[in-house]
């Protein structure tokens, strides 16, 4: 077998472009589907194959760095600059949101009574349980923070207990939000406020979840010797999405939970 | 260590030393350990490294010697006979769920006009 001259990645040909293009084919037509034939058939098989995608293309990049030593540190800078351009570009997707909460809230219609929060709506206290995941998420940057530490001065336990104290978090954070989405005295339907509180929110409980997950992949990893104290690229784009969910948050908390109530 | 005779058992046991037992000397603890048998075979902390066996001992240098095996198999395959099911598991929904949403967006288009809507069908001429 040849060997390259140079300290780039030439990819195995793959073929997960092609399932996860099937499969958001399947998503987009499985919806439309639903939403006029009522049939969930299409989407439930397009979620499946994304799933299936989802799981071999990430299964493949671990093979080709942890086991095949492709992530040299050039390899690594693109990464780097990947994961900081995708959540960029997840920035500019909650920005289009909060421009559509302080477009309605700034300057509200008459059709909401002319002020803010619109009449009639019962607003959640900030005070309350919205005060509690902020600490919820405020503790879980930390403790993330406390399993890099670890994770560069070589403490495995460590590295293991401050990780699933940080995942731990995120499941209380999601359990304490579907609580309160549970008890809410309004609805997506209640005129602009509903849906800019849940489409916001709700967006934002997805990312915690996505993130959640992604720091459980990592935690499975460290307990399988991946990571080493110098090379953990993996946990670091983890981290920096989490840090990424948990600011997302504080702005949530501070425009919709407390100036907007 | 001395030894004598127990004439009931018939058996060698562990005596005091009588031949010599001067004034003043201490019976001290013997220098040299007895040789310990362990029922269940133990490591010394140094010898273990780092960590004993926290949560499963390290595989990544086998996986790292079957994944950089000089065999042309692309990575998605190269993990054997689990990554061929899964891939041919994969392909198989792909393409099949590819011609269902085709038939799924055949039968869509030939649905009748809605009452009131302005769609226009397509003619094959």
């Amino acid at each position: 077998m040849a060997h390259q001259a140079h300290a780039y990645h030439m990819v195995d040909p793959s073929p997960w472009p092609l399932t996860g293009a099937i499969a958001a084919l399947l998503l987009t037509s499985g919806t439309a589907v639903w939403f006029h034939f009522h049939s969930l058939t299409l989407l439930t098989m397009g979620n499946i194959l994304l799933l299936l995608t989802m799981y071999q293309w990430w299964r493949d990049i671990i093979r080709e760095g942890t086991f095949q030593g492709h992530h040299t540190p050039p390899v690594q800078k693109g990464l780097r600059y990947g994961m900081i351009l995708f959540i960029t570009s997840e920035v500019f997707f909650f920005l289009g949101f909060f421009w559509a909460f302080y477009h309605s809230s700034l300057a509200p219609s008459p059709e909401l009574g002319g002020c803010w929060p619109p009449t009639g709506i019962i607003t959640l206290d900030p005070f309350e349980v919205p005060l509690l995941n902020t600490a919820v998420l405020l503790a879980s940057g930390v403790t993330v923070t406390w399993a890099h530490h670890s994770i560069m001065e070589g403490e495995r336990k460590q590295t293991v207990q401050a990780l699933t104290l940080t995942i731990l978090l995120g499941f209380y954070f999601t359990f304490l939000q579907g609580m309160e989405y549970y008890e809410a005295p309004f609805t997506i339907a209640d005129g602009v406020y509903g849906s800019t509180f849940f489409v916001a929110t709700g967006f934002h409980g997805l990312h915690v979840i996505i993130g959640s997950t992604f720091l459980a992949i990592c935690l499975l990893r460290q307990i399988q010797y991946h990571f080493t104290s110098e090379h953990h690229f993996g946990f670091e784009a983890a981290a920096w999405y989490w840090h990424f969910v948990d600011v997302v948050w504080l702005f949530l908390y501070v425009s919709i939970y407390w100036w907007g109530s | 260590m001395y030894y004598k005779l127990n004439a009931v058992t018939q058996r060698l046991i562990k005596s005091a030393p009588s031949a010599y037992n001067p004034q003043g000397l201490r019976i001290t603890v013997p220098t040299e350990l007895p040789p310990m048998i362990f029922a269940t075979p133990t490591k010394y902390v140094s010898e273990a490294g780092n960590m004993v066996e926290y949560l499963g001992h390290n595989k990544v240098p086998d996986l790292q010697k079957l994944f950089q095996k000089s065999d042309g198999v692309p990575v998605h395959l190269k993990g054997g006979l689990m990554d061929k099911m899964l891939y041919r598991t994969t392909m198989a929904l792909t393409i099949g769920e590819t011609l269902y949403c085709l038939m799924a967006a055949d039968a869509c288009d030939q649905l009748p006009p809605l009452q009131g809507s302005s769609r226009i069908l397509y003619h094959s001429d």
